[in-house]
């Protein structure tokens, strides 16, 4: 190996470490997010669309989820949120690395 | 923006569904080539960094708000293709364990916001990127939302749920994501800068920036 692809590849790491510390921030944070989004009445123009036509009357649900709405049925909403977040992104990060290995092969 | 199941008609549904699935298939053959086994955790960290920010809805006093999508950020970093299907995994999870976004709608979800955010976004960058890289991720972000937001509307308002009612669909989520989109367009070009500064090797625009010894 080459000194500049060892430099690199040393680069690589600390890109990636600050890439989930990155990750893992937002995930710590999601609490929060959801705790405000509570206090505001978070709404998307797709809910406010919808409210406007009348159709939430039509909506179904097939599947709610393991973890539906990110929350842990069961537990309390905050941490249910918490270890949705950690859920998704650690399940996320596998399968697109997966992914991304079989396309490279 | 993830609809969820009984707001579209079948039809729109599996349109939606069959334009979603030919583009990935289409992403996938064209990724093959640009993908290297080395470039596999960078695509991870950037989906899973995706996965975590669409979690952040914005608490917006008011009511209306949205949160991070990251479609035209995607694009912008690893290129269309690979853009694409690193949104389409995020989604696809969101529905399958979370129950965000329906599971006969997936394609439609899939469709406004891996495939048409993503596609549009980095039209748009690519456009401007000559002049300024800055302006280009923000109006990539902004305008990406934004036709993703139209694409859904479209969708809805061909549907019985929302009584055809199109004018007001395409309104509601085209204003309501243009202007939240300013949003979406700033992290974008945020973070495009950060990362553009510490990884300039990662761009598939950019020319070749490493000094061959």
């Amino acid at each position: 190996m080459s000194a500049s692809s060892a430099v690199s590849d040393a680069w690589q790491r600390q890109w990636a470490r600050r890439g989930l510390a990155a990750v893992a921030a937002m995930v710590a944070l999601s609490p929060l997010f959801a705790w405000a989004a509570g206090q505001v009445g978070y709404a998307e123009p797709l809910e406010n669309a919808a409210e406007h036509t009348g159709a939430p009357a039509h909506a179904v649900t097939y599947n709610a989820g393991l973890l539906p709405d990110y929350t842990v049925p069961g537990i309390d909403p905050f941490v249910g949120t918490l270890l949705s977040g950690v859920v998704g992104t650690a399940l996320t990060l596998v399968v697109v690395v997966a992914m991304a290995r079989l396309l490279a092969e | 923006m993830h609809i969820p199941d009984g707001y579209l008609d079948l039809w729109v549904a599996v349109v939606c569904a069959l334009l979603a699935i030919g583009t990935l298939a289409f992403a996938a053959r064209r990724a093959d080539s640009e993908l290297t086994d080395a470039k596999a955790p960078v695509l991870g960290i950037v989906a899973a960094g995706l996965f975590a920010a669409q979690m952040l809805n914005w608490p917006i006093p008011g009511g209306t708000s949205a949160h991070f999508v990251g479609g035209a950020f995607a694009a912008i970093l690893l290129g269309p293709h690979l853009g694409a299907l690193c949104v389409a995994t995020v989604v696809t999870i969101q529905a399958l364990v979370f129950g965000d976004g329906g599971l006969v709608v997936l394609g439609a979800n899939v469709l406004n916001m891996a495939v048409v955010e993503v596609y549009v976004g980095y039209a748009i960058y690519r456009a401007l990127a000559g002049r300024n890289e800055f302006v280009a991720a923000f109006a990539a972000g902004w305008l990406g939302i934004t036709a993703g937001a139209l694409t859904a509307g479209l969708q809805l308002g061909l549907s019985e749920a929302f009584a055809y009612e199109l004018l007001t669909t395409l309104s509601i989520m085209g204003i309501g994501h243009l202007v939240l989109g300013l949003i979406e367009g700033g992290i974008t070009a945020v973070v495009y800068r950060y990362v553009a500064d510490a990884r300039p090797d990662l761009f598939p625009t950019t020319p070749d920036l490493e000094v061959h010894a």
